[in-house]
């Protein structure tokens, strides 16, 4: 441990326009009771962009993706120091609404976990916590969101079916029709293709492509060629550092810190 | 040598397997003899009379109906009361409690309450309900019926609970909701089969219930359905008839142990179905 500890570890981040930052971690720790899982990770996610986080299994990226919405306040003894600046506002702070900034950054997880109701119902259940929508205008967010997400086509007319009737990509989808329906501004997706099969996992890569347009997306991925396909942005991360962050397409064609180079490159991980 | 070793191995096998079957033959011998001798003597004491009159004197005509009202009366409150406190304790032990210390005395103390002789249930409700207000009631029975009913739905409710997948939580919880509401709407929903089966299967445990009554609710000649008076119930009809020196009565017994018998069979056969039907697909 004293040996890793004592490693500098070759750090390089690409300036960004302070402007395009919707959401910025600063200097940001994170611990499993005390066991210290993020060392002062500063990444900033671009607005209206993919940022994709990638590294090897235990790396911290998906501990780094439910710290921007605080979901691991569900569990005591894990904390979080630091700063995460959404608009300019520390969402760590106590006074912060978790449930509201829930609203605001929303999730989808690696595996599908659509709710045991009607497919309708799924995409309407969180919008029903915040908005008092009308049926007819209801039954058009929960169409509009789920054009969004592609399932439209697939589930137009069997919205009354359960959730769990679906396969495990049309699931998926259905997850993040969820996630769009409350109109979050920042999107995190946490492995999100993989549970799916290739074909269903193109189909979401498209979604995540085109919902660009609207939403702010940071996306945990194992799968390399997927950061290159959909993200503007890539973080590396390595052993609870963020060691690399650059334009995707320069930190996959000539990262800076070797062991960038080497992940990449297959070398390790 | 080694087909010596092969031929002893086999044969260890087979006395085994042999004395497990004659073993479990026993078990299943002394239940087929209780079934039947309950059915045949149960269905004798059944007539036209058992559903419609009260428990009679030695002697006259009579029948069990005050007593399966008085039965469906307590064993309802009680539910009503167990499923309240059970579920929501349950829901706090799965979802808040967790580790804590103090969540695991509760639970500790729950195991505790769910191995209790039902007999002592009855005493600590006699002395906080009945001496007290110097008479029997049905409320006493109900709470006493409760008190036995309650952790075992306490301990199916966590249970399911915790079988719940984390995915299921978090997601609920991302999308904004307040983690009572994600239980509330989601979790329950998802656990709803479990949670109902715990509550059938302590219906089954408290419907056959002799002992909390005898301290609490007494018994009854007549139909009755006020819960301040004492009120009659199959258990304590059967626990007084079966041992009485008159035959009818003996025989009204048999019919009542009958009548919860196939209660608590048909309860558990409609948990099986339920939790098959609701298993998504």
């Amino acid at each position: 441990m004293n040996a890793v500890n004592a490693e500098v570890y070759e750090q390089h981040t690409a300036e960004i326009a302070p402007e395009t930052i919707k959401l910025h971690t600063r200097n940001l720790d994170f611990f499993y009771a005390k066991h210290q899982a993020l060392h002062a990770v500063t990444l900033p996610v671009v607005e209206k962009g993919v940022t994709a986080l990638i590294g090897p299994s235990g790396c911290g990226k998906s501990t780094l993706l439910r710290a921007m919405n605080r979901i691991y306040g569900l569990y005591p003894g894990q904390r979080a120091t630091g700063e995460i600046m959404l608009d300019g506002e520390n969402i760590l702070d106590k006074k912060i609404d978790v449930a509201t900034l829930r609203s605001r950054v929303g999730m989808v997880f690696q595996k599908p976990t659509p709710f045991p109701m009607s497919i309708h119902d799924n995409v309407a259940f969180g919008v029903k916590l915040y908005e008092g929508l009308s049926r007819a205008e209801m039954d058009q967010r929960v169409e509009e969101s789920l054009r969004k997400a592609a399932l439209w086509d697939e589930v137009k007319d069997k919205l009354r079916h359960s959730g769990l009737s679906l396969s495990g990509g049309q699931q998926q989808r259905l997850c993040v029709a969820r996630g769009i329906a409350v109109r979050p501004e920042v999107l995190l997706l946490d492995e999100p293709a993989s549970a799916l099969d290739p074909v269903s996992t193109a189909k979401l890569e498209e979604t995540i492509v085109e919902l660009k347009k609207d939403y702010t997306i940071v996306i945990v991925t194992h799968n390399l060629q997927q950061a290159t396909r959909v993200s503007d942005n890539t973080g590396f991360m390595f052993l609870g550092r963020l060691i690399e962050f650059a334009p995707t397409t320069e930190l996959f064609s000539a990262p800076k810190a070797k062991r960038t180079a080497d992940y990449i490159g297959g070398r390790f991980g | 040598m080694a087909s010596f070793r092969r031929a002893r191995r086999s044969v260890v096998s087979a006395v085994f397997t042999g004395f497990c079957w004659a073993v479990t033959a026993i078990a299943l011998a002394a239940l087929a003899l209780i079934l039947w001798s309950l059915v045949v003597k149960g269905v004798g004491g059944i007539d036209q009379h058992t559903f419609t009159m009260d428990t009679p004197a030695a002697g006259s005509v009579g029948g069990l109906r005050n007593a399966i009202v008085g039965s469906i009366i307590m064993c309802g409150c009680a539910m009503v009361i167990a499923i309240f406190i059970g579920v929501l304790a349950g829901t706090w032990l799965a979802e808040y409690g967790r580790n804590s210390l103090y969540a695991n005395i509760i639970r500790f103390l729950n195991d505790i309450l769910l191995s209790a002789p039902s007999v002592l249930v009855g005493l600590f409700v006699y002395e906080f309900m009945v001496a007290p207000f110097h008479g029997f009631s049905a409320i006493a029975g109900s709470v006493a019926l409760a008190l036995i009913a309650v952790p075992i739905i306490t301990r199916t409710t966590e249970d399911v609970l915790k079988l719940q997948p984390t995915a299921l939580r978090e997601a609920g919880v991302a999308l904004g909701t307040p983690h009572w509401s994600a239980i509330r709407q989601i979790l329950w929903k998802s656990a709803g089969s479990g949670i109902l089966t715990g509550g059938l299967l302590a219906f089954a445990r408290i419907s056959g219930e002799t002992a909390p009554l005898l301290f609490t609710s007494l018994n009854e000649q007549f139909l009755n359905f006020n819960l301040t008076k004492e009120m009659a119930s199959l258990p304590v009809v059967i626990f007084n008839d079966a041992l009485s020196a008159y035959d009818d009565l003996v025989r009204l017994a048999w019919a009542g142990a009958l009548i919860i018998a196939v209660a608590v069979l048909g309860t558990n056969v409609l948990a099986r179905i339920i939790t098959r039907e609701r298993r998504p697909s």
